[in-house]
């Protein structure tokens, strides 16, 4: 369970968010949507505790990550899978490396069912026979869902993804929405998603939000929110180029 | 309005540099903090010390030879005119460990070694590895900054030591060369007029530089922001202030130091 309360966060001068407020109960499959800069990326940061913010409280399965010591908040962190805007792959690491270093990390496995779990994961994201390859070798498309088998290699109880379809042609970016929401409905784990694939995020989720410059001016299930009267959801939807008001 | 604009800038500027200096001075007590008990990541130090110290030991001896020989060739002409040619060990040798050594090997490594450090942990922070990183539950001081500063203390203070004995091998040919000074005069007036106070110096200069270039590249890489032009601005910054730092410092523990 994410609860985050009226959360402020400025970066020189500039409000990334202003007083938002947003619930993900257990086992959500949640979609963020929102116009480019409208503060989606800082608060997936701001919901596993890599960024602070100035005002308002975080709490993550009972922890105020905002007042919480170092400790409480390693705690949650290592619950927390991370899938970064910018894939945040270490360039030094084949695509095996990066999957199996969040289980050397974080887990008391031994060698050889740490590498049978993280080729298990290479494989589900469809990149077998990729496993010594470096990810400066890769395409865009394939780095994503190696920063996907990683962020979700030890069946965390939090993933958040961060655009995790950014920059991806619409069949790789269906593709890669499909293996969030198969990994949500096979661990049953709480998942937020940022996307920037409106359709293709309304076709997965189970919950939807709408972020607006710094904050969630709509949120519901996906059907709902598509029959939204707000002004800011319609003109939205409509840039998306999504038929508001009807089915999808 | 045009009167203020020069107070204002110079005010800018001063208000920056305290921010820089500030958040270095941050960065090594976060360092020092996580050396007592030692808390660093081992594997990490020795992929370091190959990278940063090993791999810089052919430019630094490259340095360190021509520096000899333009030693020599600069003091030619007093040597020549006062026929000090018996002294030539000496000055050679003070000029060397005490100054010329620490401060320009200093610079060569911070041109290599910390400009590479700079890019490498800013590429890092604005590619959210570093973020990575916390996520995975690993301290990024402990894991990145801390073996990239004792790295670079032990490599320079290595480097130094061999570069002075490299820069004073190729004075001494030079010497003997240029000015018929003989290899034994050259090394009993070098060993007798040298105190091992001398020595120190060079490797308390060391091992201040290698601190100096440490935490400004990791200092700057690590607040690196605005993508890739982001990164050759802290490159860039990380290169210069190390310089000023490494002048700075020399300037003053020269001054303590005697």
């Amino acid at each position: 369970m994410i609860n985050l309360v009226n959360i402020h966060r400025t970066f020189d001068g500039e409000k990334a968010l202003d007083g938002l407020t947003l619930f993900v109960p257990r086992g959500t499959l949640l979609g963020i949507i929102g116009p480019g800069g409208c503060g989606k990326s800082t608060l997936c940061k701001v919901a596993c505790g890599l960024i602070r913010p100035d005002m308002g409280a975080v709490v993550v399965d009972g922890v105020d990550l905002v007042r919480a010591d170092r400790k409480k908040l390693l705690a949650v962190q290592r619950n927390c899978g991370v899938q970064f805007q910018n894939d945040a792959l270490f360039e030094h690491m084949t695509v095996l490396a990066n999957v199996e270093y969040p289980l050397r990390r974080l887990t008391d496995l031994g060698r050889g069912e740490v590498r049978a779990r993280a080729m298990e994961r290479v494989a589900m994201v469809g990149l077998s026979g990729f496993e010594d390859r470096y990810p400066n070798s890769l395409s865009g498309g394939q780095r994503r869902r190696v920063a996907l088998a990683r962020a979700c290699v030890t069946d965390p109880l939090i993933l958040i993804c961060d655009d995790p379809t950014a920059g991806l042609d619409p069949v790789t970016s269906r593709r890669i929405l499909d293996m969030i929401a198969g990994i949500r409905y096979q661990t049953g784990n709480t998942v937020i998603v940022v996307s920037s694939d409106v359709p293709g995020m309304l076709s997965v989720c189970e919950r939807a939000a709408l972020m607006w410059s710094g904050r969630i001016i709509e949120e519901g299930v996906p059907a709902d929110f598509m029959k939204s009267e707000r002004d800011e959801v319609k003109r939205f939807l409509d840039d998306a180029r999504l038929p508001f008001g009807g089915d999808r | 309005m045009s009167l203020t604009r020069p107070i204002r800038r110079v005010g800018r500027v001063f208000i920056d540099a305290s921010y820089e200096i500030g958040g270095a001075a941050r960065l090594l007590a976060r360092i020092f903090r996580r050396l007592v008990p030692p808390d660093l990541d081992i594997p990490e130090l020795r992929r370091c010390l190959l990278r940063m110290g090993y791999r810089s030991l052919s430019i630094m001896i490259a340095t360190a030879f021509v520096v000899g020989i333009i030693l020599v060739i600069q003091a030619f002409v007093f040597v020549d005119r006062y026929g000090l040619r018996s002294q030539l060990g000496w000055g050679a040798g003070f000029t060397t460990i005490r100054e010329l050594g620490p401060v320009l090997l200093a610079l060569m490594f911070s041109g290599r070694v910390g400009a590479y450090t700079a890019a490498e942990l800013g590429t890092m922070e604005v590619t959210d590895q570093v973020d990575g990183l916390r996520c995975l539950a690993i301290d990024p001081i402990s894991y990145l900054v801390v073996p990239r500063f004792v790295a670079m203390v032990i490599s320079l203070v290595a480097l130094t030591i061999i570069g002075n004995t490299v820069a004073l091998l190729s004075a001494s040919v030079m010497g003997d060369i240029m000015m018929d000074v003989d290899q034994h005069t050259f090394w009993s007036n070098l060993f007798a007029m040298l105190t091992p106070w001398d020595y120190a110096t060079s490797i308390i200069k060391a091992a201040l530089f290698g601190a100096i270039i440490a935490v400004t590249s990791c200092h700057y890489g690590l607040t690196t922001t605005g993508g890739a032009p982001g990164v050759g601005r802290s490159v860039n910054n990380a290169v210069v202030s190390s310089a000023v730092a490494i002048f700075v410092v020399d300037y003053l523990s020269t001054f303590v130091m005697g």
